[in-house]
């Protein structure tokens, strides 16, 4: 084992290993618990959003907002583990998944992306890309996670 | 090519009007170790990059960083939206708000406006990835400093996953630089720049 080479910053490579599920790793800020390091004076049990009357609507964008997390954040894992053929898997998995969510949001509210205007505009009254809150005004009318 | 989703990445809904928390929040949009700054540092070395995979991550962790910054500005927006002019004179928001109303603009919570002057894009892969680590672990200061002063759940819960992104993102960095390290002879990294001496990848110390 060759020494560690000194005036030089070294962090350990990350290995795959236990994930949270995907609504707990939007909650964490991340899908890895080896990752999630709290602190001290932020420690509650409070949640924004277990909110009773959850529309349909709100359901399916914290489902998109979950699936985009992950995707998010095993992004930066795959940039550094470009060979980790389990979690490439794993983005592919979820890629398709956020895809046909949000494909649905669109046929059912309105586009989140301007690709997904196409799936809301088939009655042909005009363009609907503006449709629905700017997500700045909190986004869906009850916080949900 | 950038193409805007039309969600926040974590839920921001603050219901409670608060000039003097929007006024702390700030930094983290044009502080020197705020989320602008962090974008604009990332995506400014992502170019000169020697290692592909690098330029790949400071791309991504750049994009995230800009969706971080849409987090806090709604947050600082949605903290002053219905600002009363009584509520405006509150110690600390009161010259924001004779310079820009209810608007949103880039600045420091020491009222500092946002300034290249705060990060660097310095050519050398070793120096700027240092840089990253550091800027991780300062805007994770500045993140612990604002959980420590505020009590409003619903603005502590967007603080504390901003928090844990500069945790997850150290650790990228950190990942980054052993990659840059790999191409390098370890008995002396600063042997010449990664980035700049493009012809000495490969070369031996003379001293060896």
């Amino acid at each position: 084992m060759e020494e560690t080479p000194l005036a030089m910053a070294s962090v350990p490579v990350q290995k795959w290993g236990r994930r949270y599920d995907d609504a707990k790793a939007l909650e964490q800020g991340t899908i890895f618990p080896d990752l999630d390091k709290p602190f001290f004076a932020a420690e509650t049990l409070y949640f924004p959003g277990k909110c009773q009357e959850q529309t349909e609507r709100d359901r399916l964008l914290t489902k998109i907002r979950q699936t985009g997390f992950v995707l998010d954040d095993l992004t930066l894992y795959l940039d550094t583990h470009q060979d980790d053929r389990e979690a490439a898997q794993l983005y592919r998995e979820k890629s398709r998944e956020k895809e046909q969510l949000m494909g649905c949001f669109a046929e059912q509210f309105y586009p989140l992306t301007r690709s997904c205007a196409a799936e809301c505009d088939k009655t042909g009254e005009g363009f609907c890309w503006l449709a629905g809150p700017m997500p700045w005004e909190g986004g869906c009318d009850h916080v949900v996670l | 090519m950038w193409y805007y989703e039309k969600r926040l990445q974590f839920p921001v809904k603050i219901t409670k009007t608060c000039p003097k928390t929007a006024q702390l929040i700030i930094s983290q949009y044009g502080g020197p170790d705020g989320e602008l700054s962090a974008s604009m540092r990332y995506l400014a070395q992502r170019y000169s990059m020697p290692v592909k995979a690098v330029g790949g991550l400071l791309t991504d962790i750049g994009t995230e960083e800009l969706a971080h910054m849409e987090m806090i500005c709604a947050m600082v927006y949605q903290l002053t939206k219905n600002l009363t002019p009584e509520q405006a004179k509150t110690a600390g928001f009161d010259a924001y708000y004779i310079d820009h109303t209810a608007g949103i603009w880039p600045q420091a919570a020491s009222a500092l406006p946002f300034s290249s002057v705060e990060f660097q894009s310095k050519g050398d892969a070793l120096t700027d990835l240092t840089e990253d680590l550091a800027a991780e672990q300062k805007a994770r200061t500045v993140y612990d400093n604002l959980l420590r002063v505020i009590e409003d759940p619903e603005v502590r819960e967007p603080l504390k996953f901003l928090r844990t992104r500069e945790i997850v993102h150290f650790q990228r960095f950190g990942e980054a630089l052993e990659k840059v390290k790999e191409k390098l002879d370890s008995r002396n990294y600063y042997y010449f720049n990664p980035e700049f001496d493009k012809s000495m990848y490969g070369k031996t110390p003379a001293s060896f």
